[in-house]
């Protein structure tokens, strides 16, 4: 499994708040993710309200994890009746020995890779040239962090942090191009460089946006056509997701692919939707004659347990809680130490890889709520946190302890911390910041992380949330419901 | 014969049952509005759908000359069939194309892109079995090619959307590998939403017993990237530039 450095949160926090580089791309990318994302859904595409669809997908989603087994067990046939092979992986290594066994049996030396989160959390790449094959990231921003030798910044757009001149000097240094300054001729040189792999690479390794139990169809979202490409060229394709990631039937893609593209990039729709059930007919011109799908666990079980962080299992990673988050704007995603950043990165992280390491993370928001608010899935992020926060507080149960009775004792201290001020601030690290009002003329003034000093030196923050900070404060978080 | 059931599947689901809190199976299929269709309600949802496409038709069309357009498009049309010939010629000609690929499918037979091609100077090669000598050729031919030209199974209003199945005929590649490429639409396989694709989809899997296409894909626009400095720049790995040739 890729390593955890979560517990450096505030040492790497500080040291990204001091790089200008990394500060003038949060400014400048997340402004225009966050832009973009509210001319689309401004934008009108079908009977049905942003915010009816965003409560019918929510709905969808429990309803599909609440039921996880049997869609689990009717996904497995409807691939397998597809003529495709099903695995279940319990952890990171239980995968990386899947997808090697495959790579040894078709005797692959190269895998080219669409973007796959997990296979980040798997640590897949080192594995493979550990095995002795080359694995090659074919999403731009992915092939360039992979040349850079780090982790994604961002779910969307994993070299975001890096600039042209950055780009130009990786590209020189590996694949001796002449250094430019010209973006679309650094996406040339690697569209020259990625075809030479396209032709050549035996194997193909993707992720799956969705995956719709009833018709065994992983569905694959992409802008740049190398998801097409990895699913098109080499002989043998695997798919890997997370066991969360189904819908029940096809006919729910239509809300979940108008909802991803337009939360993920402000797009109507992305330039490419792949929808593969199994390897290719006999008939068929072309495409891999093996299909492979790897169902993952690799700690979800422990979200899957705890009936509020459950709740987590909806996300589609379409990163919006990332681009209106005011901690991730400042910090960006590296910080968090894993794969996931953000919010989201931060309500997972722990449960999925050890609370110890990740302790810090569910302080890493000031609960403003606008990572709520744009959530595709509501899913109540701050409410999560705080849960987190909670388990922490009290020593951080086992997850196996979080029965009945710890349930009403989380209740209760939850209630009453949101029902007095003081006694969340107790509760929580932050507390002694957030006595200073915060949102004024609807800026936020002050960010409460202690972490780094001269954090809002430079720039006022906007109030992202569409209620001020005290209103929702005081009706009580989770309860505000959505204004948004 | 399908594939064996993995050995760690039933340890697997019964952690997951589990940790939901249950310790035996659902006994039956849990309620969930989409799924619960059968196949006769199915149909007549269908019949709906269809009844609507046909009477929305003009305006479907309307609108996905909007939204491809939005999406970066170039949408020509709609043309009568036999005129669809020449449109395709000039935007090979206009873009200085020489080695030109296609698939193999119906639309070919009422719009004679090769005739119109030929008279330009131009042969289009067939990528398709029996035509091309197997799969490298195949992929080498598609990955040297200028332009690739395809039929849709369906164009989505709502989205600017082609709907390419990859089937007999039609190889994956035709529409991916080379740097331009053009599709043709005709008039009644525009839908107005992805819903009623998905419709369609549906009963199809229903009537064939579990069967679905095993590559489908939605080509929204030209292939591009933001991912330097959120600057987005077209022709990534699939086509920069794309055309939707409309036909009456
Ligand atoms: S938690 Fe919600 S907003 Fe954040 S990445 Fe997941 S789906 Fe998107």
């Amino acid at each position: 499994m890729a390593k955890v450095k979560s517990a450096e949160f505030q040492k790497a926090s500080a040291r990204a708040v001091r790089d200008e580089g990394i500060q003038h791309a949060l400014t400048h990318v997340m402004d225009h993710f966050t832009e973009a994302r509210a001319e689309a859904i401004a934008t009108d595409y079908s009977d049905e309200s942003w915010e009816a669809m965003r409560t019918r997908a929510a709905a969808i989603k429990a309803h599909t994890i609440g039921s996880l087994d049997y869609y689990l067990d009717l996904a497995d046939k409807s691939v397998r009746r597809n003529g495709g092979h099903v695995h279940f992986a319990d952890d990171a290594a239980a995968a990386t020995q899947i997808v090697i066994d495959i790579a040894k049996r078709h005797g692959v030396k190269r895998a080219i890779k669409s973007k796959s989160m997990v296979s980040e959390e798997m640590g897949l790449n080192d594995a493979l040239e550990r095995a002795g094959i080359e694995p090659v990231e074919t999403d731009l921003g992915e092939y360039i962090i992979q040349l850079a030798g780090e982790t994604p910044f961002h779910i969307i757009a994993p070299a975001m942090h890096k600039t042209r001149g950055e780009v130009s000097d990786l590209f020189h240094d590996w694949l001796k191009s002449a250094p430019t300054s010209d973006i679309a001729r650094l996406c040339s040189i690697a569209r020259e460089a990625l075809r030479e792999k396209f032709e050549t690479a035996e194997m193909g390794i993707t992720g799956a946006n969705f995956v719709v139990a009833e018709t065994g169809t992983v569905v694959i979202v992409t802008n740049e056509g190398n998801g097409r490409m990895t699913t098109s060229t080499p002989r043998v394709h695997v798919a890997i997701c997370g066991m969360e990631k189904l819908l029940p039937a096809i006919e729910d893609l239509a809300l979940f692919l108008r909802l991803l593209p337009r939360s993920a990039t402000g797009q109507r729709a992305t330039s490419y939707t792949s929808f593969i059930s199994g390897p290719r007919a006999a008939s068929d011109e072309d495409g891999p004659e093996e299909f492979h799908l790897i169902f993952v666990d690799n700690g979800r079980l422990n979200l899957l347990k705890d009936e509020v962080l459950r709740e987590a299992l909806s996300c589609i990673r379409c990163g919006a809680c990332l681009n209106h988050c005011p901690v991730y704007r400042k910090v960006g995603g590296h910080a968090y130490g894993w794969v996931y950043s953000g919010p989201i990165g931060a309500v997972v992280t722990g449960p999925m890889t050890g609370m110890k390491q990740a302790a810090d993370l569910p302080y890493a928001s000031t609960l403003c709520g606008a990572c709520r608010d744009v959530c595709p899935v509501k899913i109540d992020l701050p409410k999560l946190l705080l849960h987190l926060r909670h388990r922490h507080a009290e020593g951080s149960p086992r997850d196996e302890r979080t029965g009945t009775w710890m349930e009403r004792l989380y209740m209760r201290r939850w209630h009453d911390a949101v029902k007095t001020r003081g006694a969340l601030e107790r509760s929580t690290r932050l507390g002694r910041l957030l006595q200073k009002p915060l949102v004024r003329r609807g800026k936020l003034r002050s960010l409460p992380l202690p972490l780094v000093s001269g954090w809002t030196k430079d720039r006022d923050f906007p109030a992202l949330a569409p209620k001020p900070f005290r209103q929702i404060w005081r009706e009580g978080l989770g309860e505000g419901g959505d204004a948004g | 014969m399908p594939a064996e059931e993995h050995p760690n599947k039933a340890a697997f689901l019964q952690r997951v049952r589990e940790a939901l809190g249950r310790s035996e199976p659902l006994l039956h299929m849990p309620d969930h509005p989409t799924l619960k269709a059968a196949l006769p309600r199915q149909e007549e949802k269908v019949r709906t759908v269809r009844a609507r496409v046909e009477v929305s038709r003009a305006r479907n069309i309307k609108r996905l000359v909007e939204t491809a357009t939005a999406a970066s498009w170039y949408v020509h049309g709609p043309v009568a069939a036999e005129d669809a010939a020449d449109v395709v010629a000039e935007i090979a000609t206009g873009l200085r194309a020489r080695r030109v690929v296609r698939s193999s499918e119906d639309i070919f037979r009422r719009v004679n892109v090769d005739g119109a091609l030929r008279r330009n100077g131009i042969s289009a090669t067939v990528l398709a079995s029996g035509r091309s000598r197997g799969r490298s050729t195949l992929k080498g031919l598609a990955f040297e090619a200028d332009l690739g030209i395809t039929g849709v199974t369906y164009a989505i209003a709502e989205t600017g959307t082609c709907v390419v199945t990859p089937r007999k005929g039609v190889a994956r590649i035709t529409s991916l590998a080379p740097p331009a490429y053009v599709a043709l639409v005709e008039a009644d396989q525009v839908l107005g939403s992805m819903d009623d694709y998905f419709a369609l989809t549906r009963l199809a899997h229903q009537k064939s017993r579990g069967r679905v296409p095993t590559y489908v894909n939605f080509i929204s626009g030209p292939s591009r990237t933001a991912d330097i400095e959120q600057t987005l720049t077209i022709g990534v790995h699939g086509p920069g530039v794309v055309h939707m040739v409309l036909i009456e």
